[in-house]
Order: structure tokens, then C-alpha cells, then sequence
């Protein structure tokens, strides 16, 4: 334990971006129940897609060091969604191989340009990327004066939101599995070291110009896939939300812990800073502050920014102390909460309903409840076995004394562990994964019974 | 910084350069630039004896004013010794093959279009392809006379070249109206960009500068709506200004890396608190609407009066702070910190220079500085709005980059600053003059910082830095 100390958890920048996702989406799910279902999960999906893929875009850069922050991630996406938008409606490319490839291809072709200026011209990035920033914001209102155009016809269906799993959730599956997959690789070794030194890089024979292009190729590639969703989240052409794009995508990366000086972060780090951001509107938009909505609305939005930035500052103490604490520990203990209260949330109607509608009858248990077995309808056989109370508690128990040993196991496993193993990965995904499979279900059975329901009761 | 006053370099108030070839090429700039100023008063039909006066006088100011300058910016050692200086016709090839590579490249890119295009071949566009080709020789190869200010001279060439491009191409371009038109808003945004100079030279950026312009803007025409008597709001809304840039020192201090997006998330917040503070029991939803006081207004409007002269105040206010805070940073000990600190935090530490006063100190103008631009604008536009500062984003960081102070700290100084934003206004007018619209405006202010900081601004090769 005195050498696990010494090594300590290098993911503990996580804590603060998880504690936060995990308030957030507690009080998201109690302030607007909306989001647990599958409608919900879509369009959230679907909106926060976009600034997924930039704040990993900015991620890969952030990586790089240099103080690389790409301020035009904003505008290059806008000019991607514009260029697929003008393309479309001159009819030159609509095909979704075509726009695909005219999307990365762009990304791809800019960063590049962008590597190359860095390493050739030797200019700081941050002076490359404010000129990229205001060429391209106006050369996005050159091609599109005003927001409009139609995005290509197979988009169409994309980003209605009213499914989970639409080909925008494939395309961001897909890019953190192709970021975890990367970071398997000893060139992600090679990125890390001359991100975190450059000079030692240099001095330890890492070609440091080719691991630059390389992490700028990558970058290319996340804003190519995130205009692609903002394309087709927006279904049109604007070139105005450049600016906004931008600040968010930077807000994103510095809330999910990555580190602007280089060396630090990852796709995990990205991925909850976006969601954070994207909670943030979403909570902020289940209140109502009449006409000063708006207002209220930056308050906070720059108040949570500020404050979890200054939480950041705790944790290398709190990490002093409590060494144990690994982001992985926070995230199991946490997730199991907020999944409790999610299906809470959803399965309220259900077994609400089945509760006053048939109050004489079993009323369902805890177990019957969160294990989400269907509700033991009159007549029909229950479908757990018929157990007395002692065997339920018996058997309760044995489940969780079971689930605890294997957590506490785990995450004492975790604290010692230099980098998130790839279990946590699948266990987050099967977790999530579980929860949408849940809601679905939830969605689907609900639209019948519920209006068979409220005929029922209507006389 | 440049410390070049050596023995003889300054006799009394006459500059003399150490280099010859810097004595004669201010002779030959001051000569063009009297003999042009002959020309033109010839040709107004002034009389011949004021004429002659008004040459004579502007040769011997600007003979003094550049040798001055030279002084300023020269290197302070002995000029380098050649590295083996090869001759002939291979040497002039391997010594500026980058220089003759770029003007061969320009040189064919203005025939094929003057070839291709009639409607090209103009005067104007034969002096500015001229021009053009100059600011490059100089900026390779005079401008490696200069020890520091290199971006401050590349700024100044190319700000004479605008101006003389646009005065040839635009009607009216040197008119009163429109070089106080220029200047004024240059003056907004020289005001901007007190603060942001100041804390790049420390390393750090304020993002919440035009969160602040436009909260100070509505707040202040809210308080004079209240009643509060304007003077007294003036100052409220400074202190609050300066208070805020305070808070954003105090909280960024220890985040140092992340001091764009702490100062982003003030901004947010600012400008979310004073729009609610402001729309409690209006009806409006945030519009603030009120009467500016006359005197606001002409501290800032076109038409503005100082002691009688046809200037806006804010000009001159303008010129008063650039004077203070250049002779400041240059000559006071607070200046003299604020480069120790940013060029290397460590060592400035170890000579007892507190790092914390000094960073919040420059937050705290910046702040300041923004309230009092937010102020200004009030009393142009008349009316509160809280997005006037917008365009202030990334504008205050492209003047002080093109000026040429470095975002690391430790360099630079608020007189590039004021050359980097007179550049963009006059930029800015010349594009507006030819019938350009705001996207291309931004375009090519995008594409002219990369090269103009490429010419000064390069770090170098990793090889060197280990």
C-alpha cells in the first residue's frame, strides 16, 4: 500500500468532471424526467454529438502541448457543415461515401496545414489557430451569407432523435473506440512524452514532426465526423455559430480535466466534459425564469465553469489523502446512484400506475422494481418464483454482499493501477448500454398500456 | 529592455544611430517623404513661402523623430560578424534565398494577373505591388539591424504602406472626417487593449474583456436611468470594473494555464449578473434604455469637442494612456517587474518580486480598462447594448499579436500594441473603402497575422532549445 501511494492514480483529474456529471445528471432526471426515455436519450444524443467530437478534436491537440489550443474548431466545423451544405445543393456531392469523404477530408487537410505551419514556420499554435479562427469565420459567410440549405437527403432521418441508437451514436461509438484503440499504440506513448516534453521527446529520438502531424491528422478527423452530426443535427447550413462552437468546445475540454499544457487527457476526460456541458443547458432549461432566462442562464453557465475549475485545485489535495479514491471508485459509486434514480425516474409510471390502479393487489416490492421484472399483471403468474420474505432477503443479500466484494476488489485493483484498464471501459459501456436497452423497453411498453390505461380510467 | 543609450549613441537631444547605413537611410526616408510633402503643396497652390517652411519643419521633425526611433530599437551590441561571408553570385543567392524566392513568386503572381485582367492595370495597384515587394526587403533585410522591435518597424511599413494604398485608391481617405473616424475607433480598442497587453506580458489572457465592455455599457446607462448623477455612476461603474479584473486575478492566480477559460466563465457570469441586476422590474427583458449625458456623449461621439479643438476626447484620452502606461512599463519599477516576471517567473520570484500582486494588479487594469471602454462606447452609440463588445473577443489578442508582444510573456510592450491596433483600423477602413464586406474583412485579417508574425515572431528550432 506505501508503494501504491507513491504511484497514486494518474486519472484523479477525472474526479471532479465525474462528481459533476453525476450531480448533474441526478438533478437533470428529477428536473425534467423527459430525458430517461428513449426519445430523451436520442435527441440528447444527438445535440451533444457535435461537441463531442470537437472537444476530442481539441483533446488530441491538447495532448500534443504547445499550449495547442485550437480556437477555429469552431469555424472549421461550420465550414465543413456549410461546404457539405453548398456541395449538396449544387448537386455535386450527395452521396454519403462522397460526403463523408469531403467532411474528413477537409478536417484532415486543414490540421494538416495547420501541423505543418507549426512545425516549418515555428509560430506558437495559439497565433495559428486565432488566424485560422477569423479566415475561416469569414470565409464561412462568404459560401453561406445567412444560415440555410438542406443537408443531403439521408441525413435526413439522423437527426430526428426520436431513437438511441441512430448511426450518430455509431459515429461517436466508433471514435472512442478508435481513440482507445490508438492509445494502445506505442506512437500514443510517443504523443504523451512530447506533449508532456517536448525537449525530452526530442533528446529520447522520438520524431517529434511526425508525432506532431500524426496527432493533428487525428484532430482532423473528430471535426470531420462532427460536422457530419452537425449537419445533421441541424439538417442545414449555418455559418454563424462558429464563435459559440468554439468556446463551448474549449469550456468542454478544460471541464473534463484535460490538461491545456499538454500530456494529460483523454477521450474519457472529453467525452464527460461535453456531457457535462451539455447537462448543464439541459438542467438550466428545466427552470423557469421568465424573461430572464437567458441571463440566468449565462450566470450559471459561467459560475459552474469557474467553480469546477477551482475545484480542480482540490484534488491533489484531497488525493493526498485519500489516495484510495480512484476515478473509477467515484464513477461506480456514483453511477449506481444515479442509475437508481434514473430508473426511478422511468419506471415511476409504470409501477405507479399499477400501484393506484390496483392498489388491493401485490403491491410490487423493491426487488420486482429495480430488477425491472414486468409488473405481476392480475392473473397472470408472477415471474419470479413464488419466494417467501426470508428467501427474497436471503437472496438480496447475497446479491449485494456479492456486488460489493467485487466493487471494493476492483477499486482497491484501480487506485493502484497506473491507467484506466480496459475493464472499466466495458463495464461502463455494458452499464450504459443496459440502461438504454431499459428505457427502450420502457418506451415501448408504455405507449400502449398507458393509453389503454388512461381509457380505462377516463370513465 | 532597450537600454541603448551608450556613450555618444545620444548627444543631448540629437540621436545620432551608431550604424551609417541606418544614418542614411532615415536621410533618404526623410527626403521622400519631404520632397512628396513639397509636391502636394505645390499643387494645392499654398504659397511658395509656407510651402517651403512646412517642408523644412516636417524634414527636420521627422529626420529627428526616426533617428530617435533607430536609436530606440538598435542592437545594443556590435553588429554580428558575417559567418563566413561567401561572395558572388552564389553567395547573394545562398544568403537570401528565401527573400528572392518570395518576390520572383510575387513578381509572377502581378504580371499573370496584369496580363490576364485589364482592369488591373492601375497606378495605384502598380504602387502598392511596389510596396509590397519593399516591406518585404526591409522586413528581411533591414529590419535584422534591430535587435528588439522588429515587429514594432515590419507594423510601422506596413502601416505607412496601408495608408498610402488606400489614399491612392480610396477618395477621401486622408479627409478629416475619416482619419478621425479611424482613430477613434482605434482608440476604442487601444483602450481594449490596455489590459490585454499588460497581462500577456505576463503570460496569461483576459477573455472577459468584452463580457465587461458590455455589462459597463448597459450597467452604466442603467444607474444614470435610476438617477444616480452620471459622474458618480462613471466611477461606480470603474470601481465595479476594476473589481471585477481583480476577482479574475484572485481566482486565476493558481490557474494559470487555464486563465482563458476562468476569465471566460467571469465573463459569462458578469454578463448573465448585470443583465438580470438590469432587468429586474423593467419590462424590457434586459433593454436598458435612458438619456447619456451630454457630456458622455461628447467625450466619445464623431462630433466631439476638446477645449474647443474639432477631436473626439477619446483620442486624446487615448494618447494620454498610451503615454503613461509606455514611459510606465519602460521607466517605473512596477514596468520593470512585469517583464522580469514574464520572461522568467522563477528567477523574478527569487529576487522578491511578488508574483500574486503583480498578476492581479494586471487584471485589475484590464478590468479597468475594459469598464472605462464599455463607458466610452455608451456615449458614442447613446444607447446600452450588451453585445457592443463582441467584436472585442479576438480583436484586443489579434491587435496584441500583430503588434508583436508575445502571449508567453516577457515581451513586447504597449507601443506594439498601439501599432498592431492602428494597423487593423486602418486595414479595416481600407478594406471597408474598396467595398469589401465584414466576412472578407475577417478573412483577410486572419491570413495577414500568420505572415506578419512569421517575420518576427519565430521560435527556434528545437535542435537550439535543448
Amino acid at each position: 500500500m506505501v508503494m501504491s501511494q507513491s504511484r497514486g492514480s494518474q486519472n484523479t483529474y477525472l474526479l471532479v468532471p465525474i462528481l459533476l456529471i453525476a450531480l448533474l445528471l441526478s438533478t437533470a432526471v428529477i428536473r425534467g424526467p423527459n430525458l430517461v426515455s428513449l426519445s430523451g436519450f436520442g435527441s440528447a444524443i444527438i445535440v451533444s454529438a457535435p461537441l463531442i467530437l470537437a472537444t476530442f478534436s481539441l483533446m488530441a491537440l491538447a495532448v500534443a502541448g504547445r499550449g495547442t489550443v485550437d480556437l477555429a474548431v469552431g469555424p472549421l466545423l461550420a465550414f465543413i457543415n456549410v461546404t457539405i451544405v453548398k456541395l449538396n445543393g449544387l448537386g455535386i456531392v450527395t452521396g454519403p461515401f462522397g460526403v463523408i469523404l469531403v467532411a474528413l477530408g477537409i478536417g484532415v487537410l486543414y490540421q494538416l496545414f495547420f501541423a505543418l505551419i507549426i512545425i516549418f514556420v515555428r509560430v506558437q499554435p495559439i497565433i495559428v489557430a486565432l488566424s485560422g479562427f477569423l479566415a475561416l469565420t469569414g470565409i464561412n459567410l462568404v459560401i453561406l451569407p445567412r444560415p440555410g440549405g438542406t443537408a443531403p437527403d439521408w441525413m435526413s432521418s439522423w437527426g430526428l432523435g426520436n431513437t438511441i441508437f441512430s448511426p450518430i451514436l455509431l459515429i461517436v461509438l466508433l471514435a472512442i473506440a478508435a481513440w482507445l484503440l490508438f492509445t494502445m499504440t506505442s506512437f500514443y506513448a510517443n504523443l504523451r512524452l512530447m506533449g508532456y516534453d517536448e525537449r525530452a521527446a526530442y533528446t529520447s529520438g522520438v520524431r517529434i514532426n511526425v508525432v506532431r502531424i500524426g496527432a493533428h491528422v487525428i484532430a482532423g478527423l473528430f471535426v470531420g465526423l462532427g460536422a457530419i452530426c452537425y449537419t445533421a443535427l441541424i439538417a442545414s447550413g449555418d455559418p454563424t455559430q462558429g464563435t459559440t462552437m468554439t468556446l463551448t468546445a474549449v469550456t468542454a475540454l478544460v471541464l473534463g480535466g484535460v490538461s491545456l499544457s499538454g500530456g494529460r487527457g483523454g477521450v474519457a476526460g472529453g467525452l464527460l466534459g461535453a456531457l457535462n456541458l451539455f447537462l448543464i443547458g439541459y438542467v438550466l432549461a428545466t427552470f423557469n425564469f421568465g424573461s430572464t432566462q437567458a441571463f440566468v442562464t449565462q450566470l450559471f453557465y459561467g459560475l459552474i465553469l469557474v467553480l469546477s475549475l477551482l475545484l480542480t485545485l482540490l484534488v491533489p489535495v484531497v488525493g493526498r489523502y485519500l489516495y484510495f479514491i480512484s476515478p473509477f471508485a467515484a464513477f461506480v459509486v456514483l453511477g449506481c446512484v444515479v442509475v437508481g434514480i434514473m430508473l426511478h425516474i422511468s419506471t415511476r409510471d409504470t409501477y405507479g400506475v399499477a400501484v393506484a390502479g390496483e392498489a388491493l393487489k401485490a403491491d410490487p416490492d423493491l426487488l420486482t422494481r429495480y430488477l425491472l421484472l414486468p409488473v405481476p399483471q392480475s392473473g397472470a403468474g408472477s415471474a419470479l418464483p413464488d419466494l417467501t420474505p426470508l428467501q427474497k432477503i436471503v437472496f438480496g443479500f447475497a446479491a449485494i454482499l456479492a456486488v460489493l466484494t467485487f466493487t471494493v476488489r476492483v477499486m482497491v485493483a484501480e487506485a493502484v493501477s497506473v491507467r484506466l484498464g480496459a475493464f472499466i471501459y466495458v463495464f461502463v459501456s455494458a452499464l450504459i448500454l443496459l440502461l438504454f436497452l431499459v428505457v427502450g423497453e420502457q418506451s415501448h411498453a408504455t405507449a400502449i398500456p398507458a393509453a389503454g390505461h388512461s381509457m380505462e380510467v377516463a370513465p | 529592455m532597450s537600454q541603448t543609450v551608450g556613450e555618444g549613441g545620444r548627444g543631448g537631444a540629437l540621436f545620432i544611430p551608431r550604424s551609417r547605413a541606418m544614418i542614411w537611410f532615415n536621410l533618404a526616408a526623410t527626403f521622400v517623404v519631404a520632397a512628396i510633402s513639397f509636391g502636394l503643396g505645390f499643387w494645392q497652390g499654398i504659397s511658395a513661402q509656407m510651402v517651403i517652411l512646412y517642408t523644412v519643419v516636417l524634414a527636420a521633425v521627422l529626420f529627428w523623430l526616426i533617428n530617435y526611433v533607430t536609436i530606440i530599437f538598435e542592437t545594443r551590441s556590435q553588429p554580428l560578424e558575417d559567418t563566413a561571408a561567401a561572395s558572388g553570385a552564389d553567395g547573394v543567392w545562398a544568403g537570401n534565398r528565401v527573400l528572392i524566392t518570395t518576390m520572383a513568386v510575387m513578381l509572377i503572381v502581378y504580371l499573370l494577373i496584369t496580363a490576364t485582367v485589364p482592369s488591373f492595370r492601375t497606378l495605384g495597384n502598380l504602387i502598392a505591388f511596389l510596396l509590397l515587394e519593399a516591406i518585404l526587403v526591409f522586413a528581411f533585410k533591414v529590419s535584422n539591424r534591430f535587435a528588439h522591435g522588429r515587429s514594432a518597424f515590419i507594423g510601422l511599413i506596413v502601416l505607412l504602406a496601408l495608408v498610402v494604398i488606400s489614399s491612392f485608391t480610396i477618395n477621401g481617405f486622408l479627409s478629416a472626417a475619416n482619419i478621425k473616424a479611424i482613430l477613434l475607433f482605434a482608440a476604442f480598442l487601444g483602450i481594449a487593449c490596455v489590459g490585454q497587453t499588460l497581462v500577456a506580458l505576463l503570460g496569461g489572457l483576459d477573455l472577459s474583456i468584452p463580457f465587461v465592455i458590455g455589462s459597463s455599457n448597459i450597467g452604466l446607462l442603467f444607474l444614470i436611468g435610476l438617477g444616480v448623477p452620471p459622474w458618480l455612476a462613471l466611477v461606480f461603474v470603474l470601481v465595479i470594473g476594476a473589481g471585477l479584473g481583480f476577482l479574475n486575478g484572485v481566482l486565476s492566480y493558481r490557474l494559470q494555464g487555464q486563465a482563458l477559460i476562468l476569465t471566460l466563465g467571469m465573463g459569462f457570469s458578469i454578463a448573465g449578473l448585470v443583465q438580470i441586476l438590469t432587468s429586474i422590474g423593467s419590462s424590457f427583458g434586459g433593454n436598458v434604455f435612458g438619456t447619456v449625458p451630454k457630456w458622455l456623449q461628447n467625450l466619445a461621439a464623431m462630433n466631439g469637442r476638446t477645449f474647443g479643438l474639432a477631436i473626439p476626447p477619446t483620442i486624446l484620452l487615448w494618447v494620454v494612456i498610451a503615454v503613461i502606461v509606455i514611459v510606465g512599463l519602460r521607466y517605473s519599477a512596477f514596468g520593470r517587474y512585469i517583464y522580469a516576471l514574464g520572461g522568467n517567473r522563477h528567477s523574478a520570484k527569487l529576487i522578491g518580486v511578488s508574483e500574486f500582486k503583480y498578476w492581479t494588479i494586471a487584471y485589475t487594469i484590464s478590468g479597468f480598462s475594459a469598464a472605462l471602454t464599455g463607458c466610452l462606447l455608451l456615449g458614442w452609440s447613446g444607447g446600452g447594448f450588451i453585445g457592443v463588445g463582441d467584436q472585442y473577443l479576438f480583436t484586443t489578442l489579434a491587435a496584441v499579436v500583430i503588434g508583436g508582444t508575445s502571449l508567453m510573456g516577457g515581451y513586447g510592450g504597449y507601443g506594439y500594441t498601439v501599432i498592431g491596433v492602428l494597423v487593423l483600423q486602418v486595414l479595416s477602413a481600407f478594406l471597408i473603402g474598396i467595398g469589401l464586406k465584414y466576412e472578407w474583412q475577417q478573412f483577410i485579417f486572419g491570413l495577414l497575422i500568420l505572415p506578419m508574425v512569421a517575420l518576427y515572431g519565430r521560435a527556434p528550432h528545437i535542435r537550439a532549445q535543448v
